[in-house]
């Protein structure tokens, strides 16, 4: 086959000739769009053509679904082949030729009224509403089985019929106008990032979402195992949050998140415990281990392990160097996505120093860099490169991560934080998307000192496996965003947390003693679990923790004697001979971790006593709350281990234990157990 | 059929008129493309709307950095490419409507011929239906093809190998099979 035969194989069709009616339809939405843009109007419905109950077979639901409408993605294509997908049936039973959804669309050439719609076309116009109006049902109850582009291309439908509308004939284009998408846009828009963040907790407004797309990794939770053959248990601190948040939303929602959404240590380190702070900065983190009663095993003990992290004040914060690698793919158009990643990279903003640079790299079907690094005092620029954006296209994730990191690489400050803080929904679906790749490359960069950090946007398709296995590699945080009340914790109350690591590769070992013990399980941590012989090889990467993070570990443990374990006695191994001399220990912990610059770890050791000292009540306080919230997330596991301990327990522990709760977080987790017994009543 | 500097400049700015006057240079040009990309009208116009609009939100960021033709090839294949992810991805669930469609003339021929072409370069693997309708379609030269595709000019000449390779072989099968 040569060229010209490849020639010739659009030489037919290359005679054919666009529509006029096409042409001009195009001409309308291209113009409409154009005016829409630069209309310089205040906020509010002004044109007199606004969108009416014969013109919008939405009725009032119509507006308010504007907002969730953006400009981008296929309107026509899209539009056309969703429409198509809905009214098929209805189209095939009457044996009509091809549906043509186009016609929908008011078509108005310029200068005059639209015509009366022939029959034909209002016959369409009729069955091409009723596919919407399924569609909108579908999407309104949530069950619609169908892929992102049909929910959003209903939606972009919507607001291209109104701009068509409302951009109808006029005797004038040359005046902006104002029509519905800049309408739309503006309240999209919301706050600017640069207002006084809000703590108030408004959950995103009611609009279709993906469903069910949600990808976690299933773990089993960790058994109980036997001090006489199994005495030593390691893993590495996590200090990640996102799960927490994930099944808030779930349950603010009224539905109990999946099962496999729930990591307990996650849930565990979402609030802030008031644990004893180092005696020095000799020490970067302190360690307090206290016991107490198990309260859905009588007879069973729960073993604490509260470790905090120094607090850095605001004048040691040493520089950073960040760079937001920003999602801004088709999937990321919905409001609790990227304009909820703009507000919160804003707010993110107000926590630097006049020194620290920013830059930003945003990925879609292309990556690219739209702001160089600049100095975070420099903030109108930065904020005005953040406006700019807007979603669309697909997701080449990966060539975003390497720009992002070459851009950290160019601006890579010695002896300051190198962080790259990616904003995403996780679909990477461009570029290397072979996760172990991308782990690879990340694992190098932060050998190097570029560390990553995760947030994640958005449900319904969010990819939380992938989130935690960069951060994971990446030295980071992997959290979740569901409103701009968690961005503002995250970002703003906890940014030192967030940006600066006070120590790295943490790891716990914890040795318990047969002769005190009979049996332990390790509540949450699953896929942090570490080989015995990895703790003392520095080579594995473990946790890391930022400054004033809060790391709790529980234990449940049967004490030696006690009738309460699970396991039976070996009919054929001996008994293990009691150690002499340590009948007064539980156990022994170590703790093993580096100081971010270094690479050779340090030990902290302490055991546990089996009568430690009377706890104060400050600290009676923090176990017993910490203790319901791992309870709650075991209930919301299956509760195979907590007996008939309900949610009504969990509320009266957590509600007697909320302390001072300046930010609200302990109320809120209350309120979230009280939705979550709903939830669980209804199944 | 490319618009003058001083009509993009005033489109740029904000000026409807000069702004709509750009659609009409340019709408014939991005239908064509978006016809042999698509190798179907309605979904050629589909693009071709969407290219429009796009071109109504973007066209403040041309910097006349590049030519403006390459600029906008730039924009219709992403909307192109947009068309066709979404296609593929609906096409499991979709019948394709109209494959029972008459074939009337020679352009319905030439184009059922296209599409079936079209379908066999895109089981090629991504990129090579873009650089097929660039460089076979659109005339461009490889090393254009390259620029916009944002390739090496020797994978441009690499998969137009391929493609002919391809097409060859399926021709034979269905010689053979005759």
């Amino acid at each position: 086959m040569t060229d010209d035969d490849l020639k010739s194989l659009f030489e037919g069709v290359d005679r054919i000739e666009p529509g006029e009616e096409a042409r001009a339809r195009a001409r309308q939405a291209a113009l409409a769009a154009f005016a829409g843009k630069n209309a310089q109007v205040p906020q509010g419905n002004v044109t007199p053509l606004r969108p009416t109950p014969s013109s919008n077979p939405l009725d009032g639901n119509g507006r308010s679904r504007m907002n969730m409408s953006k400009r981008q993605w296929l309107m026509g294509g899209a539009a056309s082949a969703a429409v198509v997908v809905l009214a098929v049936s209805v189209v095939m039973k009457i044996g009509n030729p091809p549906f043509e959804p186009r016609s929908v669309l008011p078509v108005a050439s310029e200068g005059t009224a639209p015509k009366p719609a022939p029959p034909e076309e209002a016959r369409r116009d009729q069955q091409a509403q009723l596919a919407k109006r399924q569609a909108e049902n579908a999407a309104a109850e949530r069950e619609a089985v169908a892929g992102p582009a049909k929910g959003q291309a209903m939606a972009d439908s919507v607001s291209q019929e109104m701009s068509s509308v409302a951009s109808a004939p006029t005797p004038t284009i040359a005046q902006p106008r104002p029509s519905a998408p800049q309408v739309s846009r503006k309240m999209v828009a919301a706050a600017p990032p640069s207002s006084a963040p809000v703590l108030a907790e408004v959950s995103p407004p009611a609009q279709y979402q993906e469903v069910g797309h949600d990808r976690f990794e299933a773990v089993d939770s960790s058994p109980v195992k036997s001090v006489a053959t199994e005495p030593v248990s390691t893993f590495s601190v996590d200090v990640d949050t996102a799960s927490y948040s994930f099944v808030r939303r779930q349950l603010n929602q009224g539905v109990l998140p999946q099962k496999d959404a729930v990591r307990l240590e996650e849930m565990l380190n979402y609030f802030d415990y008031d644990y004893p702070l180092p005696d020095s900065r000799e020490t970067p983190f302190k360690a307090t281990v206290t016991v107490t009663d198990s309260p859905w095993k009588p007879g069973n003990k729960l073993l604490h392990i509260g470790i905090r992290g120094y607090e850095l004040p605001r004048a040691q914060h040493p520089a950073s160097n960040l760079v937001f690698l920003l999602d801004v793919s088709g999937s990321m158009n919905s409001p609790d996505k990227l304009p909820l990643v703009k507000q919160s990279m804003g707010l993110l903003l107000s926590q630097l120093q006049p020194s620290d640079t920013v830059s930003i790299v945003v990925y879609a079907g292309a990556a690219g860099t739209v702001l160089e690094p600049t100095p975070a005092n420099e903030k109108q620029k930065i904020l005005a490169a953040l406006d700019r954006l807007s979603a669309g296209g697909s997701t080449a994730g990966g060539e975003g991560i390497q720009l992002a990191y070459q851009l950290a690489r160019s601006s890579f400050k010695k002896d300051a934080v190198n962080r790259v803080i990616l904003a995403t929904d996780g679909d990477f679906n461009v570029g290397i998307t072979s996760n172990a790749e991308l782990q690879g490359f990340i694992e190098r960069q932060r050998d190097e000192g570029i560390y990553l950090s995760v947030l994640g946007f958005g449900q319904g398709n969010y990819h939380d496996q992938l989130m935690q296995a960069l951060a994971q590699n990446g030295n980071g945080v992997a959290a979740y965003i569901d409103t701009l009340g968690e961005a503002q914790k995250l970002l703003v109350d906890e940014a030192s947390s967030t940006l600066f690591p006070i120590a790295k590769d943490v790891k716990l070992q914890l040795e318990f003693n047969p002769q005190t013990v009979s049996e332990y399980r390790l509540l949450g941590y699953e896929t942090r679990a570490l080989k015995q012989e990895d703790f003392n090889n520095d080579k594995v990467d473990a946790g890391d923790i930022g400054a004033g993070h809060r790391v709790t570990a529980i234990y449940e443990i049967t004490p030696a004697g006690a009738a309460s374990g699970l396991l039976e006695p070996s009919r054929y191994q001996p008994q293990q001979p009691a150690a002499v001399g340590h009948a007064s220990e539980y156990g022994f912990l170590k703790i093993r971790y580096k100081l971010p610059e270094e690479s050779s770890s340090r030990l902290i050791t302490t055991p546990i006593p089996v009568d430690g000292a009377e706890l104060s009540a400050r600290m009676a306080r923090e176990t017993a709350f910490a203790t319901a919230v791992a309870g709650f997330a075991e209930l919301l596991k299956g509760g195979q281990y907590s007996g008939n301990w309900s949610y009504q327990d969990a509320i009266k522990l957590a509600n007697s234990n909320k302390g001072e709760d300046l930010y609200g977080y302990r109320s809120e987790f209350v309120q979230l157990m009280r939705k979550a017994e709903v939830a669980a009543a209804m199944k | 059929m490319s618009p003058d500097r001083q009509t993009l400049e005033k489109a740029r700015a904000g000026d409807a008129a000069a702004f709509a006057k750009v659609v009409d240079s340019c709408y014939a040009s991005i239908f064509r493309f978006a016809m042999k990309y698509t190798g179907q009208r309605q979904d050629a116009e589909d693009v071709a709307q969407q290219a429009c609009i796009k071109l109504a939100h973007s066209i403040a960021s041309y910097r006349f950095e590049s030519a403006f033709s390459s600029w906008l090839y730039a924009l219709v294949l992403n909307c192109a490419r947009d068309w066709h992810r979404q296609q593929s991805r609906q096409r499991a669930d979709t019948l394709d409507e109209d494959c029972g469609e008459a074939v009337a003339d020679s352009a319905d021929e030439s184009r059922v011929y296209l599409r079936q072409v079209l379908d066999e370069v895109d089981a090629m693997g991504s990129g090579y239906r873009d650089t097929l309708v660039l460089v076979a379609g659109e005339g461009l030269s490889h090393r254009e093809a390259a620029e916009l595709l944002g390739v090496k000019e020797s994978t441009i000449s690499w998969r137009l190998h391929e493609i002919r390779k391809r097409l060859a072989s399926a021709a034979m099968q269905e010689n053979g099979h005759d």
